[in-house]
C-alpha cells in the first residue's frame, strides 16, 4: 500500500479512535446486573444494581458484633456516678455496657484521645470540662428522639451511634455551608451551581441543597397541583434545579434510582409513587430535626477545626446514616440490642434532669 | 390508476430472492413477493394479538391502550398470555414483519436494478428495535425490561428509564445520539431547501442547476458537498443517529448501573487535575 | 469483486477550480477558492471556497464570535482565571441567565445576569443576519429563499425559548443557560417542573417530525444513492425532464408502500418534516407554564393517560412530621 496524505490522516485518525474507545470502555462496568422491578410491569420502575459493587457495599456496612446483653436490674446509675443527666435511669450494668461500645464507635483505640478519653477528661469522668461530653449527651437525647419520635422514618430498624459514626468521631458524610460568592461587581465569580456537584452525583445542579431543603424548610415540592397556572403556582425552572440536586443527592446516597420512590410520569402524585417516597418524606423532616435542634444548637460547643469555613457546624444529611444504602446496614434492627438508647420509661422521665437544650 | 404512466415496462419477472415466481405479483400498486405474504401474516396476527390484548386492558382508546411485557420474575422464560405473553408474541410478529418488511424491499431493488441501500438503511431502524427489546432485556436478564406497545405507556417507559439513571441526558452516547437527530434534521432542512429554490425560482427567473447550487453554498459557508455528496451525508447522519441510539440505550443497564452524570467522573479523576 | 456502492468517490477528477456562477454587479467580490481538499473529494466535492463575504455575514461572524467570547470569558473568570479547571470543568461550566428578582428589567449587576442578556442579544442578531444572509445569497443567485424560511422555523424556536417566553412569564429568569450540561440540567428541570413534557401533545408531534426527518433523510439518501448508477442525484434535471433514476426510485416506493413521490414532492416531504419540528416544538415550549401548568394532569383531564394498579402509599402530608 502506498503512503499518502489521505491514508496516513486516515489511518492516524482511526487509530486515535481505536485508543481513546478502547480507554472508554475501562469507564464503563461489565455484566451480569441485577434489576428488582419497582412498579407494574412495563412502566421500568426500580432498582439496577452492580453485583460486584453491592458486595463491596455489603461489606462496608456490616453492623459490629454486639456485646452481651446487660442486667437491668440492680442499682441505677445515677445512684452510684455523678453527673449522669440522661442515662442515670439505666442499671449501673446497662450504663457501663453502652459506655464500653461507644467507645467503639465513636473513639476505638487506646491513648490519650481515644477510648474513654475522647469524651471524659482523664482520671475524672464526672467532670464536663470537655466540649466532645456535651456534644455526646445532646447525640444521645437525639438517638432516643430517633428511636421514639421518629419511628414513622426509622421503624424498628432503629439508629445507634453506629449508624452515623461508624468508629469515627466525625462521620465520615457530613456537609457545611459553603462559601459562596458572585465575585467583584462586574465578573461572573463561582456561584452556586455550574461546577461538577459531587453531592448531586457529579452532575451541574446547585452545589447546596442542603442549607435550604435540610436545615430550613424551603418547599421541595415545586410541580403545579393544577392543570393551568395559579397565581400560587409560581415555581421557577431554577428553582426546580434546587429540588433535583436534593433528589440526585438522595439518589447517590441511598445507592437507588429515581423510580424507587416515584413513577416519574407524575413525581408529585401520591398514588403513583411507591411507599418508600413517603418514608422519605419523613426522613427529609427528621434530618431537618436533627440539624437545627440536635447540632446547630451546639455551635458554640464546637473548637474552630470542628467547623466549617463559615463557622457552622458539620451536619447529617442523608448519607450520612444510609452510605450508599437504602436501609442502613441493610435494615440490621441495631436498636434491638441496644435497649439503652431507648428513650427511658415515662414513669423514670420526669426524673431525667434538664429541659430540651436549645 | 394503480398503474403510472411509465411503469408498465418495469414490470418485469425476477429479482426474487426466495420463491422465484411464486408471489412475484403486484396487487394494486403493490409488490406482493413472498416476504410480502409473511409481513401480511405477522402484520395480520400481531394486530389481532394488540386487539385482543387491548381487549384485556379495559380500554380501546388508542392513546391509553397498553399491552405490556412480563415481570421481571419471569425471566427470559414465556410469560402467561394476558400477564405479558401476548407482549412477547407480538414481539416475535413485529419482527417477524419488520424483517420481512426488509426482505421484501431487497427483492422490490434487485427488480429495479437499483442498489441495497434502503434495506441496509432500514435494517438499521429494525436494529435499535431489536436492540431495545431483545438484546438489552437478554443482557439483563428478563423479558420485562422491553418497552409496552402502547402510544402514551410507552413514553412512561422512556420516562422511568431515563430517570433510573438519574438524568439521562448525561449518557454520553445519548449526547452524541440527540446531535446526529438533531443535525440529521438541519442538513434535510438545508438539502430540501437548496433543491426547491433550484426548482421553484422567483417568477421570471430560468430554473436553476447544480452550478447555482454549488454557487450558493459555496458563498454561503465557503464549501458546497454536491449532489451526490449531501445524500451520502444524510444517509450516514440518519443511520448514525440511529445506531447510536442502540448504543446508548444497549449500556444503560448492561453496562452502567450508577446515574449517568458518574460517567464523567473518569475525566474529573484524571491524574494531572484530579478532583 | 463487490459491487461499487456510491458510497465513498473512488476517482476524483480535476479540473479548474470554478469561481461560482457570475453575481450581480451590486455585491462584493467573492473571496478566491482555497482549492482542493482530497479527503473532502471521497465523500463531496473537493472544492474549498470560494466564499461570499458581504456585510451582513461579516457582522453576523462579528457579533457570534462577540457572544462566544462573552460566555467564554465568564465561564473562565467562574474559575477564578484558573484554564486548567477550565479545560477539566468546561462541560460544567455555563453563563446563567438572570436572577428571578430581576423580572424583564434590561439592566442589572452584570454578574447577576447582565453578561447573559447582553450575549443572548448578540446571539440574537448574529442568527437573524445569518438568516438575511441566506436571503441575499439567494436573491443574487436568482434562486427560491426556501432556506431563508426553514431558517425562520429554527428562529422561531430560538426566540421561544429565550424571548417569547420568558417575556410571557414575566422573567429572564426561565430561559436556557449558556452551558453545555447546565442548558442540560435545565431541559430536564423544564420537564419536571411542568408535569412531564411527553404528555405535551406539541412536544409529542416535535419528536414525530424529528424521528420524521431522520427517516425521510435515511429513506431519501438511501433511495439517491440506490439509483445513483442511473445519475439519481441529478435531482433538478430529473425533476423537469424525468430519467430512469426518478422512475425506478418513484417505483421503488410505490411497490413498497403503496404510494411515493416525484424527485421535486420528496423535498417538500423533507421540507416540512424538518421545519415542522422546531414550529411545532416551539409552539409546545409557548404553552408550557402559560396556559398549562402540569401537563400529566391536563392529559388526565382530557382522558388519555394509561392507567396502572395504584399504590396504597398514604400522603404523609395528611399525618404530618412528629415535629
Amino acid at each position: 500500500m502506498r503512503f499518502n496524505t489521505t491514508n496516513v490522516t486516515l489511518l492516524s485518525l482511526a487509530g486515535a479512535a481505536a485508543v481513546i474507545g478502547f480507554g472508554l470502555l475501562f469507564t464503563f462496568e461489565r455484566l451480569p446486573v441485577q434489576t428488582v422491578q419497582g412498579g407494574f410491569r412495563g412502566t421500568s420502575m426500580g432498582r439496577v444494581d452492580n453485583p460486584r459493587a453491592a458486595v463491596v457495599l455489603a461489606a462496608a456496612n456490616q453492623a459490629p458484633e454486639a456485646p452481651e446483653a446487660a442486667d437491668a436490674t440492680g442499682e441505677r446509675a445515677r445512684e452510684i456516678y455523678e453527673n449522669v443527666p440522661v442515662l442515670g435511669h439505666l442499671s449501673v450494668e446497662q450504663f457501663g455496657r453502652i459506655m464500653n461500645v461507644m467507645t467503639q464507635w465513636l473513639y476505638p483505640g487506646e491513648g490519650d484521645a481515644v477510648g474513654c478519653n475522647g469524651c471524659h477528661v482523664p482520671g475524672n469522668f464526672a467532670s464536663d470540662d470537655k466540649y466532645q461530653k456535651h456534644v455526646a449527651r445532646r447525640m444521645i437525647q437525639m438517638t432516643m428522639a430517633l428511636n421514639s419520635e421518629w419511628t414513622p422514618h426509622t421503624a424498628q430498624t432503629g439508629v445507634t451511634c453506629w449508624t452515623c459514626h461508624r468508629g469515627q468521631s466525625v462521620p465520615a458524610n457530613v456537609w457545611h455551608e459553603a462559601p459562596r460568592s458572585t465575585g467583584p461587581n462586574f465578573l461572573t465569580g463561582p456561584g452556586e451551581q455550574n461546577r461538577p456537584n459531587v453531592a448531586a452525583g457529579l452532575s451541574d445542579l446547585p452545589l447546596d441543597p442542603f442549607t435550604p431543603y435540610l436545615m430550613g424548610a424551603q418547599e421541595i415540592r415545586m410541580q403545579g397541583a393544577n392543570q393551568h397556572p395559579r397565581p400560587e403556582s409560581r415555581q421557577s425552572i431554577q428553582q426546580t434545579e434546587w429540588t433535583y440536586s436534593l433528589m440526585m443527592h438522595m439518589s447517590t446516597s441511598l445507592g437507588v434510582n429515581c423510580t424507587f420512590c416515584h413513577n416519574s410520569r407524575a413525581f408529585a402524585n401520591w398514588e403513583e409513587s411507591p411507599p418508600q417516597r413517603a418514608l422519605a418524606w419523613q426522613g427529609i423532616r427528621m434530618v431537618r430535626d436533627i440539624n437545627n435542634t440536635y447540632i446547630e444548637s451546639l455551635r458554640e460547643r464546637f473548637p474552630p477545626n470542628r467547623l466549617g469555613p463559615l463557622g457552622d457546624t458539620l451536619k447529617a444529611n442523608c448519607s450520612t446514616c444510609h452510605q450508599g444504602v437504602n436501609k442502613p446496614m441493610y435494615g440490621a434492627p441495631m436498636i434491638r440490642d441496644y435497649p439503652e438508647l431507648l428513650p427511658a420509661p415515662a414513669a423514670q422521665r420526669a426524673e431525667v434532669a434538664g429541659p430540651r437544650m436549645q | 390508476m394503480a398503474v403510472l404512466s411509465f411503469e408498465k415496462k418495469y414490470r418485469v419477472r425476477g429479482g426474487t430472492l426466495v420463491g422465484g415466481d411464486l408471489f412475484d405479483f403486484w396487487v394494486g400498486p403493490f409488490y406482493v413477493g413472498l416476504f410480502g405474504v409473511t409481513t401480511i401474516f405477522f402484520s395480520l396476527l400481531g394486530t389481532a394479538l394488540i386487539l385482543v390484548a387491548a381487549a384485556g386492558g379495559g380500554t380501546f382508546n388508542p392513546w391509553r391502550i397498553n399491552i405490556a411485557p412480563p415481570d421481571i420474575a419471569y425471566g427470559l422464560r414465556l410469560a402467561p398470555m394476558a400477564l405479558g405473553g401476548y407482549w412477547q408474541v407480538i414481539t416475535i410478529c413485529a419482527l417477524g414483519a419488520f424483517g420481512s418488511w426488509a426482505l421484501r424491499q431487497a427483492e422490490i431493488a434487485r427488480k429495479l436494478g437499483m442498489g441495497m441501500h434502503i434495506p441496509v438503511a432500514y435494517s438499521v431502524a429494525v436494529f435499535a428495535f431489536f436492540t431495545l427489546n431483545v438484546i438489552r432485556p437478554v443482557l439483563m436478564g428478563a423479558w420485562g425490561h422491553g418497552f409496552p406497545y402502547g402510544i402514551f405507556s410507552h413514553l412512561d417507559w422512556v420516562s422511568n428509564v431515563g430517570y433510573q439513571y438519574l438524568h439521562f441526558h448525561y449518557n454520553p452516547a445519548h449526547m452524541i445520539a440527540v446531535t446526529l437527530f438533531f443535525t440529521t434534521t438541519f442538513a434535510l432542512s438545508l438539502h430540501a431547501s437548496l433543491v426547491l429554490a433550484a426548482i421553484n425560482p422567483p417568477k421570471g427567473e430560468a430554473v436553476k442547476g447544480a452550478e447555482h447550487e454549488n454557487s450558493f453554498y459555496r458563498d454561503f459557508i465557503g464549501y458546497s458537498i454536491g449532489t451526490l455528496g449531501i445524500h451520502r451525508l444524510g444517509l450516514f447522519l440518519a443511520l448514525s443517529a440511529g445506531i447510536w441510539s442502540a448504543i446508548c440505550i444497549v449500556i444503560s443497564g448492561p453496562f452502567w448501573t450508577r446515574g449517568w452524570p458518574e460517567w464523567w467522573g473518569w475525566w474529573l479523576k484524571l491524574p494531572f487535575w484530579s478532583i | 469483486m463487490a459491487e461499487y456502492q456510491y458510497l465513498f468517490t473512488r476517482i476524483q477528477v480535476r479540473g479548474p477550480l470554478y469561481p461560482g456562477v457570475p453575481l450581480p454587479a451590486e455585491d462584493a467580490p467573492r473571496s478566491k477558492p482555497f482549492g482542493f481538499s482530497h479527503l473532502a473529494g471521497k465523500l463531496g466535492d473537493a472544492q474549498i471556497g470560494p466564499m461570499y463575504l458581504g456585510t451582513y455575514g461579516v457582522l453576523s461572524l462579528m457579533l457570534g464570535f462577540i457572544a462566544f467570547e462573552i460566555i467564554g470569558l465568564n465561564m473562565l473568570a467562574s474559575v477564578n482565571w484558573n484554564p486548567v479547571l477550565f479545560v477539566r470543568d468546561l462541560f460544567w461550566l455555563s453563563l446563567d441567565p438572570p436572577l428571578p428578582q430581576h423580572g424583564l428589567r434590561l439592566m442589572m449587576p452584570m454578574h447577576e445576569g447582565g453578561w447573559w442578556l447582553l450575549a443572548g442579544g448578540c446571539l440574537t442578531l448574529s442568527l437573524l443576519l445569518w438568516c438575511a444572509r441566506t436571503y441575499a445569497r439567494a436573491k443574487s443567485l436568482g434562486l427560491g429563499t426556501h432556506t431563508t424560511w426553514a431558517f425562520m422555523g429554527a428562529i422561531w424556536l430560538f426566540l421561544v425559548l429565550g424571548f417569547i417566553r420568558p417575556i410571557m412569564m414575566g422573567s429572564w429568569s426561565e430561559a436556557v443557560p449558556f452551558g453545555i450540561f447546565s442548558h442540560l440540567d435545565w431541559t430536564a428541570a423544564f420537564s419536571i417542573r411542568y408535569g412531564n413534557l411527553f404528555y405535551n401533545p406539541f412536544h409529542a408531534l416535535s419528536i414525530v417530525f424529528l424521528y420524521g426527518s431522520v427517516l425521510i433523510f435515511a429513506m431519501h439518501g438511501a433511495t439517491i444513492l440506490a439509483v445513483g448508477r442511473f445519475g439519481g442525484e441529478r435531482e433538478v434535471e430529473h425533476t423537469i425532464d424525468r430519467g430512469t433514476a426518478a422512475e425506478r426510485a418513484g417505483l421503488f416506493w410505490r411497490w413498497t408502500m403503496g404510494f411515493n413521490a416525484t424527485y421535486e414532492s420528496i423535498h417538500r416531504w423533507a421540507w416540512w418534516f424538518a421545519i415542522l419540528t422546531p414550529v411545532t416544538g416551539g409552539i409546545g415550549i409557548l404553552l408550557t407554564g402559560t396556559l398549562v401548568d402540569n401537563w400529566y394532569l391536563w392529559a388526565m383531564d382530557r382522558g388519555f393517560v394509561a392507567s396502572y394498579p395504584a399504590y396504597d402509599t398514604v400522603n404523609p402530608y395528611l399525618q404530618g412530621a412528629p415535629r
